[in-house]
C-alpha cells in the first residue's frame, strides 16, 4: 500500500508500485486533468507537482512518491478559483486543441513558483520540455509572461462582485 | 484585454454554480428506425431544429454539428446561430452534436469535419437557423403580449417590449406550437455584434482547468483497458503467439484475436500495456516487408520517367518552352509524416443488451456509430455515438481502426472496452501523408511572365485508402470485408492509369497564370496506408512550386514579390495578399545575420502570403520571425483565425525543419518525439498575422497558413547561404 498526498487529501493505493504515477492518478483516482502523450516523459503533457517540483508523471513509478504531496491541475487553484495562470491562458485564448495545456500550465506554475520574475529567455528554456502539437507556444509564452512579475491572483470576491455587476 | 477577462470569470462561476457543468448529451432511441435528431429533450422545452433548444429558465443549448479539435469551431459555429438568435455566444451551451443527417457538413453530405469547411460550409445555415428561431421567439412574444412584432426588439436572449427585457424562455411554450419561418432576414454585416469581433473563445476556460473532457478521459462502470499488439509492417497479419507471461500479469482479463492484431484486456490500461508487450508474437509479413526508404526513393525516381496521367492541361507546353528565356528544371523530395496528435487515438465502446454506446473524438461521429455497428451486429439505431474534444485532428481522426478495435474487443469479451494506442503506435502503426517526388520544369520570358509549367508527381494517393476507411463505416454491414477490398482494389486501379487524385498534386499549378501547362500523375504505391494530413497535397506541393517561383524571379531579374505580381493577374486575391505582404517586407526591420524568405500559396479557397525571417545559427536554421497575410472572407473571429495561422506556422515548421518518417524492412524506424521531434517553445518564430478585410462569405481557416510556411523558410535559406534546398526537412549542406 502506497500512501501520499493527491491535492491535498491523504490518498492510498495498491496499484503495483512500478505503475507510473500519471496511471495510478487517472485510473485508480480517476482524476483526468493529466494526460498522457507519449509515456516517456518527452512531451510534458502529464506534468504534476511533486513537492513542488514539476515532474514528468508517465515515467515516475508511483511508489516514489510515497509520504509527498503530489498536485494536479485540479489542485492548483483553490476550489472555485483559477491561478493566475489559467486566468492569463483564457484571457489569451491560448489553447486550441487543449489537450496539453494542463501540463504546459503544470510546467509554468512550478517555474513561477521558483522564479516569480521569469523573463523570456528563462521561460523559453523552462517550458521546452513541454509539446504543443497545434503550436500555441506564442500565446503560451505571452500568458507566462504577463503572470511573472505580477504579485497574486484576484480574490473570489472581486470575481464575484464582477459577475454580480 | 479585460473585457475578455471578465468573459472568461462569469461563465467560470456559471459553470461552478447553480446552472451545474455536467449536462450529459443524450440520445433518444425512440423505435426501430428514428427520423428524431438525439437531442435532450424535456417537457417545456423548445426545439425547433436539431442545432437549438430553448428551455422555460431561458438556457439556450445549441448542438455542434461539427468537431472540436482546435480549430475554434464550437466557438465559431456558436457565434454564428447565436449572432442571429441574439443571444451572446458565451451564454450558450454547447454539445456535441449526435448521429443525424440534419448534422452534415453540408459540404460534404456526411457529418464530417476537414478539409477547412466548417465556417465556410455552415455559414448561411446556421444564420439562417438563428434568424428562424428568433423569427419565432418574437411572433410567440406578439401574440403572448397583443402586440405587433413590428413593436417588439432582442437582446442577449430576451424579448424588448417597451423598455422591458422578457427572457425568451416566457414564450417558448407558444412558440413551439407555431410553425418557425424558413426564411427569417438575415442581418445585416454592419449590425452584427458578434460576427467579426473579437473575444475568448468559449473552450479556453475547460482547456485551462483540465475540465475538458477528451476521449482519452471517457470512464463507464466497470471499464477494461485493451492494448493491441500490431504487425510492425503495415498490412501483416497474426501468425502466432504466446501469452502466458502476459496473463501472469495481474489485473489481465482476457487476450484475444482480432482484426487489427492480439490484444490485452485488463482491468487497469497500465497492466494491459505491460501484458502486451510480454506477449510473444510472430507475424506473417506482406511485401511491404522489403521496403527501405532507399529503395522507395529510387523506385520514385525510376516512375519520374514514366508518362503517367494527364491533369491540368492547357494551352502548347513546346510553344510554351519556345517563348522562354530562360528554362529551369528541378526535383523536390517530400517524406512520409504521421500527424502526431498530443492525444493518441482512443475509443470506449460498450454494448449491453442490444445496444451499444460508443464515445472517441473523431472527425466524423457517424463513421463511429458505422463502425460499431458493423463489426458487433448491431443496427445503427441501436448505437448511440457520442463525440468529444479532440485532442488535435489534422487529419488523423478521419480514420477510426480504433473504434474497430474497441468493438471487437467488447463483442469478444462482453466488457465496456477503452483501446489507447501508444505514441510508439500512433508513430509506427498509423496512416501517413504521402512521400512525394515532384518534377517541375518552367520557362520564362523577358518580362517576367510564365511561359510555360510542367510538373510531375509521383507517389501513393489517398483517396483509395481513404475509400478504405469510410466503407466500412458507410456501406450495411451485408457488404462484406471481401466485397470492400474488391472495391478498394477497383479504386487503386482507377486512380492509377485513368483519373488523377487531385489530392495528389493539388496546389502544383493553379496559383500562376500559365497559358501553356501540363501536370502529371505518376502512381508508385508501396503500401504503407495513407491518409489527409494537415492541408493535405498541398503541405509538399507549395513546398515545390514557391522554391520554384523563388528560382525563377531570379533567373528573370525581378524580386520575389514583383515577379510573382507579374503573374497573378488572373488572381486578384491571391495577387493582393502578395502585395501586402510585399509592402511589409520592403519595410521590414533588418537586423544583422538574418535573411528573409517569401512564398504564397492559395488552398482551400483562402489564400495566404508569408514571410520567414531566418539566421543560421550554428549550422541550424533558425526562425525568428514570420508574417502571415491571409484572406479567408469575412473572419468570424479574428482572434481564431490568427491563432489558426500561428499554429499552422508551427505545424508546418515541424515538417520542414524536422519531420520524416523513414522505413526499414517495411517498418516506420521512428518511434516517439525523441526521434520525431516537433517544433518546441524554444524554437518557435514569433509570428504576426495580418487578416485582409472582406466582405466575401469565409473561405477556409485551418488548413492554409501550413502550406508557405516551408517554401518562405528555404527561400530565406538560400537567401543566408545561397544554398537551394529542394527537400524537405531542410537540411543544410
Amino acid at each position: 500500500m502506497i500512501e501520499f498526498t493527491l491535492n491535498g487529501a491523504k490518498v492510498r493505493t495498491d496499484d503495483p508500485p512500478d505503475t507510473p504515477l500519471l496511471w495510478a492518478v487517472r485510473d485508480t483516482f480517476k482524476l483526468k486533468g493529466s494526460k498522457y502523450g507519449c509515456g516517456a516523459g518527452l512531451c510534458g503533457a502529464c506534468t504534476m507537482h511533486v513537492d513542488g517540483e514539476a515532474v514528468r508523471s508517465c515515467v515516475l513509478p508511483v511508489d516514489s512518491v510515497a509520504g509527498k504531496a503530489v498536485t494536479t491541475i485540479e489542485g492548483l487553484a483553490e476550489p472555485g478559483a483559477l491561478h493566475p495562470l489559467q486566468e492569463a491562458w483564457v484571457a489569451l485564448s491560448v489553447p486550441q486543441c487543449g489537450y496539453c495545456q494542463p501540463g504546459q500550465i503544470m510546467s509554468a506554475a512550478a517555474l513561477l513558483a521558483q522564479n516569480p520574475n521569469a523573463n523570456e529567455a528563462e521561460v523559453e528554456s523552462a517550458m521546452a520540455g513541454n509539446i504543443c502539437r497545434c503550436g500555441c507556444y506564442p500565446r503560451i509564452k505571452e500568458a507566462i509572461l504577463s503572470v511573472a512579475g505580477r504579485a497574486s491572483a484576484p480574490p473570489l470576491e472581486e470575481l464575484a462582485s464582477e459577475v454580480a455587476s | 484585454m479585460n473585457g475578455l477577462a471578465n468573459v472568461s470569470r462569469r461563465r467560470f462561476l456559471k459553470a461552478s454554480g447553480v446552472a451545474g457543468g455536467g449536462l450529459v448529451v443524450g440520445f433518444t432511441l425512440t423505435g426501430c428506425s428514428s427520423s428524431a435528431p438525439p437531442v435532450v429533450r424535456r417537457e417545456g422545452d423548445f426545439v425547433p431544429n436539431a442545432f437549438l433548444q430553448i428551455t422555460p429558465e431561458n438556457r439556450v443549448r445549441f448542438y455542434c454539428p461539427r468537431d472540436e479539435m482546435g480549430q475554434g469551431v464550437s466557438t465559431g459555429l456558436t457565434t454564428l446561430v447565436a449572432e442571429e438568435l441574439d443571444v451572446a455566444p458565451w451564454d450558450v451551451e454547447i454539445l456535441w452534436a449526435g448521429v443525424h443527417s440534419d448534422y452534415a457538413n453540408p459540404d460534404f453530405g456526411v457529418q464530417g469535419t476537414g478539409g477547412s469547411t466548417s465556417i465556410k460550409a455552415h455559414y448561411r445555415q446556421l444564420r439562417q437557423v438563428g434568424a428562424n428561431v428568433r423569427a419565432a421567439l418574437l411572433e410567440a412574444a406578439a401574440g403572448q403580449l397583443g402586440r405587433p412584432v413590428a413593436q417588439l426588439s432582442t437582446d442577449s436572449g430576451h424579448v424588448v417590449a417597451d423598455g422591458e427585457k422578457l427572457p425568451y424562455g416566457q414564450f417558448v411554450a407558444t412558440a413551439a406550437a407555431l410553425e418557425a419561418p424558413a426564411d427569417a432576414p438575415l442581418k445585416r454585416p454592419s449590425d452584427f455584434k458578434f460576427i467579426g469581433k473579437d473575444f475568448a473563445r468559449i473552450d479556453a476556460l475547460d482547456k485551462s482547468t483540465g475540465a475538458a473532457e477528451f476521449g482519452i478521459d471517457i470512464d463507464v462502470p466497470g471499464l477494461h483497458h485493451g492494448v493491441v499488439r500490431r504487425c510492425p509492417v503495415a498490412g501483416g497479419t497474426l501468425k502466432s503467439y504466446r501469452d502466458e507471461a502476459a496473463r501472469a500479469i495481474r489485473g489481465v482479463t482476457d487476450v484475444v484475436e482480432i482484426g487489427s492484431g492480439v490484444a490485452v484486456v485488463a482491468d487497469r490500461y497500465w497492466a494491459a500495456r505491460q501484458a502486451a508487450q510480454a506477449l510473444e508474437v510472430e507475424w506473417e509479413l506482406p511485401s511491404l516487408a522489403g521496403l527501405s526508404t532507399e529503395r522507395l526513393r529510387a523506385d520514385y525516381r525510376a516512375g519520374l520517367d514514366s508518362d503517367g496521367d494527364v491533369d491540368g492541361e492547357r494551352g502548347d507546353l513546346a510553344a510554351g518552352f519556345g517563348q522562354a528565356s530562360q528554362v529551369v528544371e528541378n526535383e523536390y523530395w517530400a517524406p512520409y509524416l504521421a500527424h502526431a496528435p498530443m492525444e493518441p487515438m482512443n475509443a470506449v465502446v460498450r454494448i449491453e443488451d442490444g445496444e451499444a454506446d460508443v464515445w472517441t473524438g473523431c472527425q466524423g461521429i457517424g463513421a463511429a456509430q458505422g463502425l460499431v455497428a458493423r463489426y458487433s451486429g448491431l443496427d445503427k439505431s441501436k448505437v448511440r455515438a457520442h463525440n468529444t474534444y479532440l485532442g488535435g485532428g489534422f487529419g488523423r481522426r478521419a480514420t477510426l481502426t480504433h473504434v474497430i478495435e474497441a468493438t471487437q474487443l467488447a463483442v469478444a469479451t462482453q466488457k465496456p472496452i477503452k483501446v489507447l494506442w501508444s505514441r510508439e503506435d500512433d508513430i509506427q502503426s498509423g496512416l501517413y501523408r504521402p512521400a512525394s517526388l515532384i518534377r517541375i520544369k518552367a520557362g520564362v520570358d523577358d518580362a517576367g511572365r510564365l511561359t510555360a509549367w510542367q510538373a510531375k508527381r509521383v507517389g501513393g494517393n489517398i483517396m483509395p485508402d481513404t475509400l478504405r476507411n469510410m466503407m466500412p463505416a458507410l456501406l450495411p454491414g451485408a457488404v462484406g470485408e471481401g466485397a470492400i477490398d474488391w472495391m478498394v482494389g477497383l479504386a487503386h486501379g482507377a486512380f492509377d492509369g485513368w483519373v488523377v487524385d487531385h489530392s495528389s498534386i493539388e496546389g502544383l499549378y493553379e496559383d500562376y497564370d500559365t497559358a501553356n501547362r501540363e501536370v502529371r500523375h505518376v502512381t508508385v504505391n508501396h503500401g504503407l496506408p495513407l491518409t489527409f494530413w494537415r492541408s493535405v497535397g498541398h503541405s509538399y506541393t507549395a513546398f515545390a512550386k514557391e522554391t520554384m517561383m523563388d528560382e525563377l524571379a531570379a533567373k528573370a531579374g525581378l524580386d520575389a514579390v514583383e515577379f510573382r505580381l507579374r503573374n497573378t493577374q488572373d488572381k486578384p486575391r491571391l495577387q493582393n495578399v502578395i502585395r501586402v505582404a510585399g509592402e511589409r517586407l520592403r519595410q521590414w526591420p533588418r537586423h544583422a545575420g538574418r535573411h528573409l524568405g517569401f512564398a504564397a500559396h492559395s488552398s482551400f479557397k483562402t489564400d495566404v502570403a508569408e514571410i520567414a525571417e531566418v539566421s543560421i545559427e550554428d549550422g541550424a536554421i533558425r526562425v525568428h520571425q514570420v508574417l502571415c497575410v491571409v484572406d479567408c472572407g469575412v473572419a468570424v473571429n479574428p482572434d481564431i483565425v490568427r491563432a489558426q495561422m500561428e499554429g499552422s506556422v508551427m505545424y508546418g515548421l515541424t515538417a520542414a525543419l524536422h519531420g520524416e518518417l523513414d522505413l526499414e524492412n517495411g517498418a516506420i524506424k521512428q518511434s516517439n518525439f525523441h526521434d520525431y521531434p516537433i517544433l518546441r517553445m524554444n524554437e518557435a518564430p514569433g509570428v504576426e498575422v495580418v487578416i485582409i478585410d472582406s466582405a466575401e462569405d469565409p473561405t477556409g481557416v485551418g488548413e492554409p497558413g501550413l502550406p508557405p510556411i516551408a517554401p518562405a523558410v528555404a527561400n530565406a535559406v538560400f537567401a543566408a547561404t545561397g544554398q537551394r534546398l529542394r527537400s524537405l526537412p531542410l537540411r543544410l549542406a
